[in-house]
């Protein structure tokens, strides 16, 4: 899903960093502040409402859309969101072989497991 | 029951638990800092950001602000499940978006959506699986840091498969299919142009309202809807209408 990291260095100690423990505790204070607002308010502000049925009915099609936008991210756009098109040809095959087995079999565990050795191998050959 | 639904996700989070836990210790971060991070925020996506934002030695500011863009999403996810939690208690709203993240949200939904039975404290139960699994795989990535190293290559993709499993699992007829194809043109149209995740916010808007209204006019226009083409059924194969995990449940 996030693409940004793939341009880290994974080594440790190929990273300096002026920060301390302080300082990294109050970035996950406000991270954590951060995370929670947009978790609890609108859930708070819906459960403890009437809903409208338009905003249900118009609700029914967020899971769909967030999840496919979320996969194109991963596979279609860079770090740098630029558009890769056909750049991550190893996660488009992947992908497919990850619908095939969803398809076929509609399990989780398989899908993905399937998905993970298909990313591998097509990353080795190619 | 509920173990059983969230093993899938709780094994899937370790080796991306484990990227993330070598990610942040790279980035500087004592096993103690990542074990708390990944409890507060529980997000793969935010953490992976923390941790490339550190190496470039960003302000804690810029960190924050970018991350809250990155979670607004939620705001759709929780505006979306709150109908299934209606007449909860205060707490236990405020213990459910706390654990909320993409991966639970959409095991959630889709138990939600397909079986009367799952209930809003089975739902919690699941979250807390995964926010254990995640936090343990945290911190176990945390602390084995640099001995190990990783391909992130696919590791990355792991969380992309379990979406397109979600995606897969959740089309039923061709309405969905067309609002899928719909938000993955307009995802990436709105991801470059914006050049940030607000990008992901404006396209499912879009393309959900796309849905809403469709279906809309199609039950102004029909008596029954399955007539219309755009609700004709998508079919999986006949051995497959149930989950593996469902078949398992019932023998």
């Amino acid at each position: 899903m996030e693409t940004v990291w793939t341009n880290l260095p994974v080594l440790a100690g190929t990273v300096v960093n002026k920060m301390d423990s302080m300082d990294h505790l109050l970035l996950i204070l406000l991270a954590a502040i951060a995370a929670f607002i947009p978790r609890y308010i609108p859930m708070l502000f819906f459960s403890t409402r009437e809903i409208p049925d338009w905003f249900n009915e118009w609700m029914k099609y967020v899971p769909v859309s967030l999840f496919t936008a979320l996969v194109a991210k991963g596979i279609f756009v860079s770090s740098s969101y630029g558009f890769s098109g056909l750049g991550h040809v190893n996660y488009i095959i992947a992908g497919l072989v990850v619908i095939v087995v969803t398809y076929m079999t509609r399990s989780m565990a398989l899908s993905v497991i399937a998905g993970l050795a298909a990313v591998f191998v097509v990353t080795i050959f190619l | 029951m509920v173990l059983k639904t969230s093993m899938p996700l709780c094994l899937s989070y370790i080796p991306i638990g484990l990227a993330c836990g070598i990610l942040l210790h790279a980035a500087g971060f004592n096993f103690i800092m990542t074990l708390l991070v990944s409890i507060v925020v529980f997000s793969g996506g935010a953490q992976f950001l923390i941790a490339s934002m550190l190496t470039i030695n960003a302000p804690i500011l810029s960190i924050v602000v970018t991350l809250f863009f990155l979670e607004l999403r939620y705001a759709l996810l929780g505006s979306s499940m709150s109908r299934y939690l209606k007449g909860e208690s205060q707490r236990f709203i405020w213990l459910f978006s706390v654990s909320l993240n993409d991966e639970n949200y959409a095991i959630n939904y889709l138990k939600f959506a397909t079986d009367k039975n799952w209930q809003p404290r089975q739902a919690l139960m699941v979250e807390h699986y995964s926010l254990l699994s995640w936090s343990l795989a945290n911190l176990v990535g945390s602390l084995i840091g640099s001995a190990l190293t990783i391909d992130l290559e696919i590791v990355d993709f792991a969380l992309t498969a379990l979406f397109l499993y979600m995606i897969v699992m959740q089309i039923r007829n061709r309405l969905t299919f067309l609002i899928s194809a719909l938000s993955l043109v307009l995802s990436v149209f709105f991801l470059v142009l914006t050049k940030s995740t607000i990008g992901l916010i404006i396209s499912t808007l879009l393309a959900s309202f796309v849905g809403f209204m469709l279906e809309a006019h199609v039950r102004k226009h029909y008596k029954h809807i399955s007539q219309h083409w755009l609700f004709g059924k998508i079919k999986g194969p006949a051995l497959t209408r149930k989950t593996v995990e469902d078949k398992d449940n019932d023998s």
